[in-house]
């Protein structure tokens, strides 16, 4: 495989950036202009993103680069590993990164200390871009962490509020347990295999004799719990729901959006490249937890009053819809064999569709329902009532995410929850495939009435008395929410370069292990 | 798989991890479930140098794992107690009951 050290220049870009930010923010003082950085912070991020473009016309041209430090060749030294899937990830990141700095511009104009909030924010981008980029499950534990800390410490950021202290310890102590969880079965592999290299662990695991023979699916069961609750999977979701609304909108925007996504990817990385689904039945616990996940997140999400908690809430729903699919790509694996190949694709394929679609359109919504909150000053949807028809840039924008989430033909969300449970119809004569197919569906149905119901309230009823008086907010805020918008629309219109992209990932994702 | 000290030393493992998460389901102080998060750390890293026993072959990077754990469970304690004294200021109490404002 080509070696090539550009995988390391988005990750280096923002930790260079982090460091030399706060003094940016020093010169800036000194010379009186204290815009300064935020606008480093975004040129910042923009070289970032136009790193990793180039990352990916690399991966496009070479296929899968790898890089280590030298000497050191694995299985001892750092290693990075890039193929179709991590690049895919990693545009993501950078790309609501660069829009979310922008809209931090202006919407946290009135804090303090923003060199810090701009210095987390491109280390919380910098970790979630190493573990898409890590190729070694300790160098991934490693940036996993960077990024934890970076999102705790930014839950946190407005530590004069109770709710952020409280939210913040909540998330610290249950996402340190998961990590702690998945360092722990990271200890037995490397205790069984001797190495934590991801390519060499996926030649030496499925053939491994171990004593006891469950042990692989011990291993399994600790790192879907591990990295679920950063995941936020059902059973492990609480701090989920409080942390998410506690941090600032652009935030928000920033864990609802990506940092529960690095979680599906670091399942999705170790349990299909280490623990191959035609060796082991990992699928049937990935659907289970999938229908579960979506069915408790959707009936939680219908007794909200809090705009920020709703949308919280409907994370959760969407992370099941991924699990899901992932579930179906490794039970078709199982069930048929290597004949199951093509429908393994087509689900995983949607899966990761999804993580796109999800990321774009929940951000969207965090950022809208900010501008409302930075105008109104509430995030009581009783109050919010009608804001849209005095914001209409921001209310639009705002329901074209509602209607992405829910599913509505032409838009890019619609598209992969098609893949995703027309991949479960398509594993024929099976009767548990078949129900918890159809559980989705009914949620998924479920699911688009509160979405319906929430973008009536904020744009079709008259204007409370607290929303009247509201204008639109200011052009940098509106500009990311505008572009994000656009993408939703023209992604769903023309979604067949995405598809296509998707489709290369998830094959790369499965081809690992076909050799 | 035969020695002894092996399962000694994976079986106290696996006992502190319970240990770790025990203190921290049942505790009310918050810096006490601080500790049960070091509690879980130890345990971790007790586990990676555990395996050395049977294979010494693995030990220099089980040591490497072990210092770059640390180093993380370190900064990690240091964010929590920092919430820690913050909730001490606003609260004037680091019981977690009085934390229960935000629920479902």
């Amino acid at each position: 495989m080509p070696q090539s050290w550009i995988v390391l220049q988005p990750i280096i870009i923002l930790f260079a950036g982090a460091l030399i930010l706060p003094t940016i923010e020093f010169l800036g003082k000194a010379v009186k202009l204290e815009k300064l950085r935020g606008t480093v912070a975004v040129i910042i991020f923009g070289l970032s993103l136009y790193s990793a473009l180039g990352v990916y016309g690399e991966v496009q041209r070479q296929g899968p680069l790898t890089y280590f430090l030298s000497p050191y060749e694995p299985p001892i030294g750092v290693d990075f590993f890039v193929d179709q899937f991590s690049i895919f990830m990693a545009l993501i990141f950078c790309l609501l990164g660069l829009l979310i700095s922008i809209y931090s511009i202006k919407y946290m104009e009135d804090d303090t200390g923003l060199d810090k909030y701009y210095s987390l924010l491109m280390t919380l981008v910098a970790g979630l871009v190493g573990i898409s980029f890590a190729g070694d499950l300790f160098n991934l534990f490693i940036f996993w962490e960077v990024m934890s800390l970076s999102s705790y410490a930014l839950v946190a950021f407005k530590k004069y509020r109770w709710e952020a202290i409280e939210a913040s310890f909540k998330y610290l102590i249950m996402s340190t347990i998961g990590s702690l969880t998945a360092l722990y079965a990271i200890s037995v592999l490397y205790g069984l295999a001797g190495t934590l290299n991801i390519s060499q662990l996926a030649s030496i695991i499925p053939t491994l004799e171990t004593y006891p023979p469950q042990l692989p699916y011990f291993i399994i069961a600790t790192i879907i719990v591990g990295f679920g609750v950063t995941a936020s999977i059902v059973p492990f979701h609480f701090w989920l729901p409080d942390a998410h609304p506690a941090a600032p909108s652009g935030i928000s925007a920033m864990l609802s959006g990506v940092v529960i996504k690095a979680g599906v990817y670091a399942i999705a990385r170790v349990l299909f490249s280490i623990f191959i689904p035609t060796a082991f039945n990992f699928g049937t616990t990935l659907i289970l937890f999938g229908i579960i996940t979506i069915t408790v997140a959707n009936f939680m999400a219908l007794l909200q009053r809090d705009i920020k908690r709703l949308l919280a809430y409907s994370s959760i729903v969407n992370i099941g819809y991924i699990i899901f699919g992932f579930g179906v790509g490794a039970y078709a694996l199982n069930f048929y064999g290597v004949g199951g190949y093509s429908i393994a694709a087509l689900a995983i394929m949607g899966a990761i569709f999804h993580v796109f679609n999800h990321a774009v359109g929940k951000g969207l919504l965090f950022l809208g329902a900010g501008s409302f909150i930075h105008e109104v000053g509430t995030r009581d949807l009783m109050e919010l009532e009608g804001v849209g028809k005095k914001m209409p840039w921001t209310g639009v924008s705002f329901s074209i995410g509602l209607l992405t989430l829910a599913g509505v033909p032409p838009l890019s969300g619609f598209w992969s929850k098609l893949f995703i449970i027309l991949a479960g119809y398509a594993v024929l004569g099976n009767s548990f495939m078949i129900i918890t197919t159809s559980i989705v569906v009914l949620n998924s149905i479920f699911a688009a009435a509160y979405y319906l119901w929430l973008m009536q309230r904020v744009m079709l009823r008259d204007p409370k008395p607290k929303a009247k008086g509201v204008h639109e907010v200011p052009i940098l805020m509106v500009i990311p929410i505008v572009i994000l918008g656009l993408i939703t629309v023209i992604v769903g219109c023309w979604p067949f370069e995405i598809i296509n992209f998707a489709d290369v990932a998830a094959r790369s994702l499965l081809g690992l292990l076909m050799g | 798989m035969s020695n002894p000290d092996f399962t000694l030393y994976v079986v106290t493992a696996i006992l502190l991890y319970i240990v770790g998460l025990y203190g921290i389901a049942i505790r009310r102080n918050m810096v006490r479930t601080v500790i049960g998060l070091e509690i879980i750390t130890a345990s971790v890293n007790l586990n990676f140098l555990a395996f050395t026993l049977l294979d010494p072959k693995l030990l220099p990077l089980a040591q490497y794992f072990v210092v770059v754990s640390i180093v993380l469970g370190a900064a990690v304690a240091s964010l929590a107690l920092m919430l820690v004294i913050q909730a001490y200021r606003l609260y004037g109490s680091t019981d977690l009951r009085k934390l229960n404002k935000l629920k479902w």
